[in-house]
């Protein structure tokens, strides 16, 4: 059962794969060329632009470059960046690094400050605070990381507090490994703050709602009948049930981190995947465009394959079931 | 719940918020902090050898090989590392020795020129006549794929370079050419002994990628690449073997070391450059940014500059191609109605005039520069000391005489609701393209069209992509475009793809196999005339001369030039900024910063 799932997911991840990259591709072919756009402007000759043209493919159909690029893509060839002039693996491993530190960096922090808010807010208990923590959630929620990340850049700037951008201080190499990692922290702050509250206050209403359901569940009935106290009752036995929708929600958090992270890396500085992937959209580097959008799916299809193993390792009905879309999981857990 | 326990939650929650707050005090790198601090009083005024300097980028870069590329970022990296055979004086106009200390000319076609006989590269190198002849071979081999070759042909052909000695060039210019060496303040002079190999492969595209040693990369410039962090900075240490002296005696650069940190939001820079974390951003300020540092120059925390009137004002032009909106051809822009008729009146003059007419300058300056700018008439604004002329004909706010000149091509209020119409009874109506994401621009077109409006115009509209503006511009898709290009020199002569009827930058109608008009005729030859004589003062003629023709016909609208206003941090000294770019780094060997006391 478990082989036919990963097989499932394996093949769906490529396939996921490469429709990402192929319409990446397209889509940018699609669009006039940058490169060109930059030559006319530096008063390149119409034969130097023609020149130019051809170096970028652009003189061909755009079923022949997609076809070679696909010829070269399965055979894990995925060309060179046309803006760089260096191989597209390269580039794009420099900037996933970053990426997978910042969204795992967030999906931590809206983890821990998300779930106990929620198991609070869902208690009900005490009023004041479960009131003030909906709201604030609210504000969250509604606050796009383009914004969250441009107030928290002019909170830095105006306080001094926390570096308005970049992943480390100038002469960080210097440093010893102490220093270097608390130097990384500090640059971290910004834009994990910003790109985990809206996904933190995702967490705290799916955890209140949750807990909210279940403390109508005749078990946990049973055991404040019994006298148990009501903290005992709502972090010992009734958290723990409640968890289920919020788990299931991991596996879609994934989509939401890789499309605010884009926002946020631009903001802040961070040389990340979503800001490359932004240069070469603006600039129509077909390939590198289609790497980034490559490895954004394929970060994307190994997540959600192991949020959906860690939830069938949680909820034994799963491993019964055939596999179900993550709503249909949230439904089942709640 | 009982009091203590609420208590003890409250006391939860005020620990929290204690630790978030502490978190941005213990994660502070307690290691070699740069050296800046931004609540200081400065101690020194002098420049003194030492310390770093913090300049933003707006984005990667692309090569370290400057022939290869030809963006803002490799434009800097190239004026801090690498050196050329003259400079223009960007505070004069003026062309200065450089790696030549003097040049010999009797005709004005070829010229000897005579290299300092003492410089090396960074990597302790002779600088020879070797390296001079091996630049101009790598830019005009076709295999270089240089977007600099075409700006360094004369008349479509290269100058011929040779040496006659290790420390002596001649050069010969393929035609007459007025400007002179000016032309040779953009090239830089690479290594040979570096690249020769590169470029003899065929791979000098590829050479000096971002992914090259920084200790393979070598240039005359006052600093060297000391360490490429992808995506996030450059960092450049002084060249030791840097050949230049101030005036007291000291070797140059003042600065120890340089930062390029890339930041590709805009208004990231200016948060940086407020709060100390850089010293320079890569542009002029905002208009909105002034007031805000103006106050914090006051108080000491910044420095603002008002450098002058911009060299480069945006501009609107009319498609007058043959196949163009006039004539209802392919060159027509679509409008949302689908509307596409032949409308003579685009090519007319009358609406130019008009036009200009209506355009209240002096409201333009406020409304879109917020009174940072200055109303002018004409691509040569006043910062252009040199070929600035004050006599050309103007046009000030007057609508009512747009109203007539408008009714002289037919258009007319054929059913009174105050809007014109062409003689068929359909709208007068045309779109106008601008590039999206730049807020000057996207203002100015806002205003254009409500000047428009007042006298009876009907304009939608467009902001297009950059890439999409310029393809449709090159293809002549369009009615009018609102758009501006970067000055790289004073000089007319140098961008003559925009005055002759020939070039590619002739905007309105490109690449005429011969002159469409009688005038752009007149300015071809006018043109051809300055550029060939030597004597400045007939350059200076003639050129009036096509100003006076171009005032006339204005084929190109201009309506206001911003102020360029420059702010660096306050610790930056002998900052000299100027209207071309990079403002403040042109002279980054001069630069210095001032320690400030804690």
């Amino acid at each position: 059962m478990l082989m036919r799932f990963l097989i499932t997911r394996v093949l769906t991840t490529i396939a996921l794969v490469w429709l990402a990259a192929s319409s990446m591709l397209l889509l940018a072919r699609l669009g006039p060329s940058l490169e060109l756009a930059e030559r006319w402007m530096g008063g390149a000759s119409p034969e130097a632009i023609k020149q130019e043209r051809v170096r970028l493919g652009l003189d061909r159909p755009w079923w022949d470059q997609y076809g070679e690029w696909l010829g070269h893509a399965v055979r894990l060839d995925f060309g060179m960046s046309t803006r760089y002039q260096r191989p597209v693996p390269q580039l794009v491993a420099e900037r996933a690094g970053n990426t997978a530190i910042l969204t795992f960096a967030a999906l931590f922090v809206a983890t821990v400050v998300g779930l106990p808010l929620g198991v609070i807010a869902g208690s009900g208990r005490p009023r004041v605070v479960a009131v003030s923590v909906r709201a604030a959630s609210l504000v969250a929620l509604s606050l796009p990381p383009l914004l969250t990340s441009l107030l928290l850049a002019w909170f830095a700037a105006s306080t001094g507090w926390f570096p308005i951008g970049g992943v480390s201080v100038i002469g960080a190499e210097r440093l010893a490994v102490v220093d270097r990692l608390r130097d990384a922290l500090w640059h971290l702050v910004l834009p994990v703050v910003a790109l985990s509250l809206p996904l933190a206050a995702s967490f705290e209403r799916l955890q209140a709602d949750a807990i909210a359901e279940t403390r109508a569940e005749p078990f946990i009935l049973g055991a404040l009948a019994r006298g148990l106290s009501q903290e005992r009752v709502l972090w010992r036995d009734l958290w723990r049930p409640a968890l289920g929708p919020v788990l299931a929600l991991y596996g879609l958090a994934a989509g939401h981190l890789l499309s605010g992270s884009l926002a946020v890396e631009l903001v802040t500085s961070w040389p990340g995947l979503g800001r490359l992937m932004f240069d070469a959209l603006g600039a129509r580097d077909l390939p590198l465009a289609a790497g980034c959008a490559a490895a954004a799916a394929l970060f994307l299809g190994v997540w959600t394959t192991i949020s959906d193993l860690a939830l069938r390792v949680v909820d034994p009905r799963l491993r019964e079931a055939a596999p179900a879309s993550a709503p249909q999981r949230a439904e089942l857990n709640a | 719940m009982s009091p203590s326990r609420r208590r003890t939650l409250l006391l939860r929650l005020a620990a929290a918020v204690v630790i978030v707050a502490a978190l941005a005090v213990v994660l502070r790198p307690r290691g070699p902090k740069p050296d800046r601090a931004t609540t200081a009083t400065p101690v020194s005024e002098q420049p003194h050898a030492g310390g770093l300097l913090v300049a933003t980028v707006r984005a990667e870069p692309r090569s370290f090989n400057r022939l290869v590329t030809s963006d803002l970022t490799s434009l800097t990296l190239s004026a801090l590392m690498h050196a050329r055979l003259v400079r223009v004086n960007q505070l004069t106009q003026q062309l200065e020795p450089w790696l030549a200390e003097r040049w010999d000319t009797a005709d004005n076609l070829h010229f000897v020129l005579h290299l300092h006989p003492d410089i090396t590269f960074s990597d302790g190198t002779p600088f020879t006549a070797a390296d001079v002849v091996f630049t101009f071979a790598a830019l005009y081999d076709p295999r270089s794929n240089s977007p600099l070759t075409d700006a360094f042909k004369i008349d479509g052909k290269p100058i011929e370079v040779q040496a006659q000695d290790d420390h002596t060039v001649a050069l010969t210019f393929p035609a007459p050419y007025g400007p002179g060496l000016r032309l040779l303040d953009n090239l830089p002079i690479l290594p040979r002994h570096r690249l020769e190999a590169a470029l003899t492969a065929g791979t000098f595209h590829d050479a000096w990628s971002t992914t090259t040693p920084p200790s393979d990369i070598t240039g005359l410039g006052p600093f060297m690449l000391h360490a490429y962090h992808p995506g996030e900075r450059v960092e450049l240490e002084r060249n030791p073997h840097y050949w230049r002296i101030d005036p007291h005696g000291t070797r140059l650069p003042y600065l120890d070391r340089v930062a390029l940190e890339i930041v590709p939001n805009q208004s990231s820079e200016i948060f940086r450059l407020e709060s100390g974390q850089a010293d320079l951003v890569s542009s002029e300020l905002r208009p909105d940014d002034v007031p805000a540092f103006r106050k914090m120059a006051e108080q000491g925390r910044t420095k603002v500059f008002d450098v002058g009137t911009g060299l480069d004002p945006d501009f609107l032009w009319f498609n007058l191609r043959p196949d163009g909106p006039a004539s209802g051809g392919a060159g027509a822009a679509e409008h949302t109605d689908g509307h596409t008729p032949a409308r003579p009146w685009l090519a007319r003059r009358e609406l130019r005039q008009a036009v200009s007419y209506a355009i209240d300058r002096d409201e333009f300056v406020n409304t879109v520069f917020l009174g940072a700018g200055t109303p002018i008439y004409g691509p040569v604004t006043q910062a252009n000391k040199e070929w600035y002329a004050n006599d050309l004909p103007t046009y000030p706010h007057d609508v009512e005489k747009a109203r007539a000149l408008l009714a002289t091509i037919g258009l007319r209020d054929s059913n009174s609701d105050g809007m014109l119409e062409n003689p068929d009874g359909t709208p007068a109506r045309f779109t106008l393209f601008t590039q999206k994401g730049r807020p000057l621009r996207e203002r100015a077109v806002a205003f254009i069209k409500e000047d428009l409006r007042k006298i009876g115009l009907d304009v939608e509209v467009s902001t297009l992509e950059f890439p999409a503006l310029i393809d449709r511009i090159t293809r002549g898709t369009y009615d009018a475009v609102y758009f501006g290009a970067a000055a790289s020199d004073t000089d007319p002569s140098v961008n003559l793809d925009f005055w002759l009827s020939s070039g590619a930058f002739h905007v309105w109608n490109p690449g005429q196999p011969k002159p469409a008009t009688p005038w752009e005729a007149q300015i071809d030859q006018l043109m051809h005339q300055q550029m060939q004589t030597p004597d400045q003062a007939e350059r200076k003629r003639l050129f009036h001369d096509v100003q006076r023709i171009f005032a006339t016909e204005i084929p190109v609208l201009y309506f206001a030039a911003p102020k360029v206003i420059v702010a660096t941090s306050s610790r930056v000294m002998n900052a000299h900024p100027v209207l071309l770019q990079p403002e403040v780094l042109w002279s980054a060997e001069t630069l210095g910063i001032r320690e400030l006391a804690q």
